[in-house]
């Protein structure tokens, strides 16, 4: 069974790329590549080293922006999960700014902190927050009472309640909510350095674009695929170690 | 905090209930009071702070002037434009993964391996298939937010209770009987679960192309009030754009209470 499931999934990508690259040498636009040209051109921007400024100065946005945003959220959507004072003064601010696209506030940011790093930082820590704090946030709140009681019962502290019951029980949401917290930060990365950028990946993109040279940004945008999908491979390996008593199912 | 208003009685209990209800809207009141107050101490330019009144007037301009309500009209066509798309092929494709696994075989590689990727950087290429107009946006957006959609459904599908449709098969129903009367409607919180997911991001996926490459729409007034220092208008915008985000939202949890009837879901913001 699995490994027929691993066959139709491997032919079924193959036929797809053979198909992309049986297309794109018949006559097409010239702003149509075949994978293996791409490939190629991917390959050489790695060994000229021209790419690794770039993804530095995009790691450099997108890592502290994730950290913070993530941290923050999950610590306070936990402690609003627990303390309802906390909750009745939070909750409300957080899920009514919830499905406002967080980009739009980045112009604001950029008058405050400056059109450097500082303003892509924390427009990638704010949408990062969100999804973070509300699977925190509920998390904590589907908790089984009873295991609270008998933690209680048994004499644990209140702290000793929230850090040994609480946190493991609300971590696997904890994770479903830090995976969709990355998937924005690319996206936020993105949009932020195609607005207004000087290096990374969103701008080695527009410079490309506007040079109509569509090697370097199919390699660009290669490079954020590649960069989205190990991320998530990592975060995915992180939760299999940290809840292992929880089977990951589905993709 | 219910033990402390227990011990008062008569009238100060009704006070305190009174209080704590009012808490809910303590930090968004305090917030507007502290930026208000910062706006008018003089101390930093009305372009860092614009004055509450000064964004409200820009709001009340954006809300009667025909041209610039025309600009939430694009961006609101292009994500419900996407979305509906994506949502119509989502279903379609999410209910054949469920029911066939020859599509399940076909489709299921295809979409977990390009999930984690962000389709977000697609954009400039979508600019040169399709164009700089509404066609390029639409088609991101399509493409955001099927995967949130298929993905639902599909597991959706796959969780419907198997005595249910074996029942159904004994009784003497037909294929298509079981898919409308027992898969669908027991698939419709998953669907709508997909849905609640993709219209978000429909709106983030709508400004965030039109502040990109854009010459209307919402995002695109962000942009070009920001370029020209209005940053009144620029808050004005956000203020439509989460009113609209919102509006869709509320909507949709509307729509789904009523189709879905058997399982209520609670808005974010009741």
């Amino acid at each position: 069974m699995m490994r027929s499931v691993r066959l139709a999934r491997t032919i079924s990508l193959l036929a797809l790329l053979a198909l992309w690259q049986l297309l794109s040498t018949r006559a097409m636009p010239e702003y149509v590549l075949g994978p293996a040209e791409i490939l190629r051109h991917f390959t050489a921007a790695l060994v000229s080293g021209e790419l690794f400024p770039h993804i530095g100065a995009s790691l450099a946005r997108s890592i502290p922006g994730f950290a913070l945003g993530t941290s923050v959220g999950i610590l306070l959507g936990l402690l609003a999960g627990v303390a309802r004072g906390l909750d009745e003064l939070l909750s409300p601010v957080i899920f009514l700014t919830y499905p406002v696209p967080k980009i739009v506030i980045l112009p604001l940011l950029m008058l405050w902190f400056g059109t450097e790093d500082l303003s892509k930082v924390v427009i990638i820590a704010l949408a990062c927050f969100y999804p973070a704090f509300i699977n925190a946030y509920y998390g904590a709140k589907a908790t089984p009472a009873i295991l609270v009681w008998s933690g209680l019962n048994m004499g644990a502290r209140r702290w000793q309640v929230f850090r040994k019951v609480v946190v493991p029980s609300a971590l696997p949401l904890i994770f479903a909510g830090v995976r969709v917290s990355l998937a924005l930060s690319f996206v936020l990365l993105f949009a932020a350095e195609m607005i207004n950028a000087r290096a990374g990946l969103g701008f080695l993109i527009r410079q490309s674009e506007n040079s109509l040279r569509f090697d370097l940004m199919y390699v660009s945008i290669l490079t954020i695929a590649v960069l989205g999908y190990l991320g998530d491979r990592l975060l995915r390996a992180t939760r299999k170690r940290v809840v292992a008593w929880q089977e990951l199912q589905g993709a | 905090m219910a033990g402390a208003a227990g011990r008062v009685s008569g009238r100060p209990r009704a006070l305190l209930r009174v209080l704590a209800g009012l808490r809910r809207y303590a930090l968004p009141a305090l917030a507007l009071i502290a930026w208000e107050l910062l706006a008018r101490s003089g101390r930093f330019s009305p372009i860092l702070f614009p004055s509450l009144v000064n964004i409200a007037r820009e709001f009340g301009g954006l809300v009667t002037h025909g041209d610039r309500l025309a600009e939430a009209w694009y961006s609101l066509y292009r994500a419900l434009g996407g979305f509906a798309l994506a949502a119509a092929a989502g279903v379609l494709i999410g209910t054949l993964m469920g029911r066939s696994t020859l599509a399940a075989g076909l489709f299921e590689p295809l979409f977990s391996g390009t999930y984690p990727v962000p389709k977000i950087a697609l954009f400039p290429l979508f600019v040169f298939v399709f164009g700089i107009g509404s066609l390029s946006k639409v088609a991101l957006v399509f493409l955001e937010c099927l995967y949130p959609i298929v993905i639902n459904t599909y597991y959706g599908t796959r969780a419907v209770n198997r005595v249910l449709v074996w029942s159904a098969r004994n009784m003497g129903a037909t294929p298509g009987q079981i898919l409308r009367k027992v898969v669908v409607p027991a698939t419709a919180p998953f669907i709508f679960a997909g849905f609640r997911v993709a219209l978000p991001i429909a709106m983030i996926v709508v400004i965030i192309t039109e502040m990109i490459g854009s010459a209307d729409g919402l995002g695109y007034m962000v942009i070009y009030a920001f370029a020209s220092f209005q940053t009144a208008r620029v808050l004005a915008a956000v203020v439509a754009i989460a009113l609209l985000g919102l509006a869709l939202d509320g909507i949709l949890v509307a729509v789904r209470n009523r189709l879905v009837f058997w399982e209520k879901l609670e808005s974010y913001y009741a």
